[in-house]
């Protein structure tokens, strides 16, 4: 049966594994922030987990923070439709679910995660997220994006 | 030197080789692959007497790193080249089945180019 994640622990990881992605890989600072704005050209990519955890884990950005992010991870400027804009947000999704799943307990640390699935949504956020499970945002420099997880 | 970065993810591709490059160690050519399967059509052509390393992900549609291990050590293509895998999976059984497939090295993203550095010379240098 998987294994059920209290919010604390949850939320306490994620915050690390963040910090940790943005600061080692993007050379930011990152921390929690209460909330973020309206989402414009929301970008999002999705990890889904599965075996000793069920669930997945969302991250999410207007555009605009997207492209911001991906050009800090390349270390050069992307056009606004560059394709490396969805590429790099789901790397980073891909990495901070990693980093949060190391962060587990053994058994369940065995869980796997999919390859990232990365969407573009025309017009606001609604719809972006099922609603269910976690949200919590995030700040570097100013620019703000939210993650789910729904475990 | 000459190296092969396998990624799915074109912007990770891009990162390693920067983080190669930023190892002090010449690389005169950096090829990519997608995933293992075009990785293994690269090995069976002639980059295989090329090379002097792989890097390469797990997670990879087509075909993900630990196939591309154990067929590339079935099929014994390079077989002196080392492999130093860069993957976001760094439980155990990942670890241990990417080991006795034949890799060299294990980084887990996120990572830094002194990691990558750490990990790659002392490779190059007995190979």
């Amino acid at each position: 049966m998987p294994l059920k994640i209290e919010y604390n622990d949850w939320a306490g990881r994620l915050d690390s594994s963040v910090s940790a992605v943005f600061e080692t890989m993007l050379a930011r600072s990152c921390s929690p922030t209460e909330k973020m704005g309206g989402i414009v050209q929301p970008v999002s990519a999705k990890i889904l987990f599965s075996g000793a955890i069920d669930g997945e884990f969302v991250l999410y950005a207007s555009r605009s923070v997207a492209q911001v992010t991906a050009e800090a991870l390349l270390g050069q400027v992307a056009g606004a439709d560059d394709p490396m804009i969805e590429d790099a947000m789901g790397e980073l999704c891909n990495m901070i679910a990693g980093d949060w799943k190391s962060k587990l307990e053994t058994e369940q640390a065995t869980c796997a995660i999919s390859s990232p699935m990365v969407s573009k949504i025309d017009g606001g956020a609604e719809g972006l997220t099922s609603g269910d499970g976690f949200h919590r945002f995030y700040s570097f420099e100013g620019n703000v994006f939210g993650v789910q997880m729904a475990l | 030197m000459r190296a092969l970065i396998i990624d799915d993810s074109a912007v990770m591709r891009k990162v390693v080789e920067r983080a190669l490059r930023q190892s002090g160690i010449d690389f005169t050519e950096v090829l990519q692959a997608s995933n293992g399967e075009e990785a293994l059509e690269a090995l069976r052509g002639d980059a295989a007497n090329k090379l002097n390393l792989i890097v390469s992900d797990i997670n990879m549609p087509v075909m993900d790193g630990l196939q591309f291990l154990e067929t590339r050590r079935d099929q014994n293509l390079a077989p002196g080249v080392p492999v130093v895998m860069i993957t976001t999976e760094g439980s155990e059984p990942f670890v241990l089945r990417a080991i006795a497939a034949g890799a060299r090295g294990y980084i887990c993203k996120p990572f830094t180019a002194e990691q990558v550095k750490e990990r790659v010379i002392p490779l190059l240098g007995a190979a």
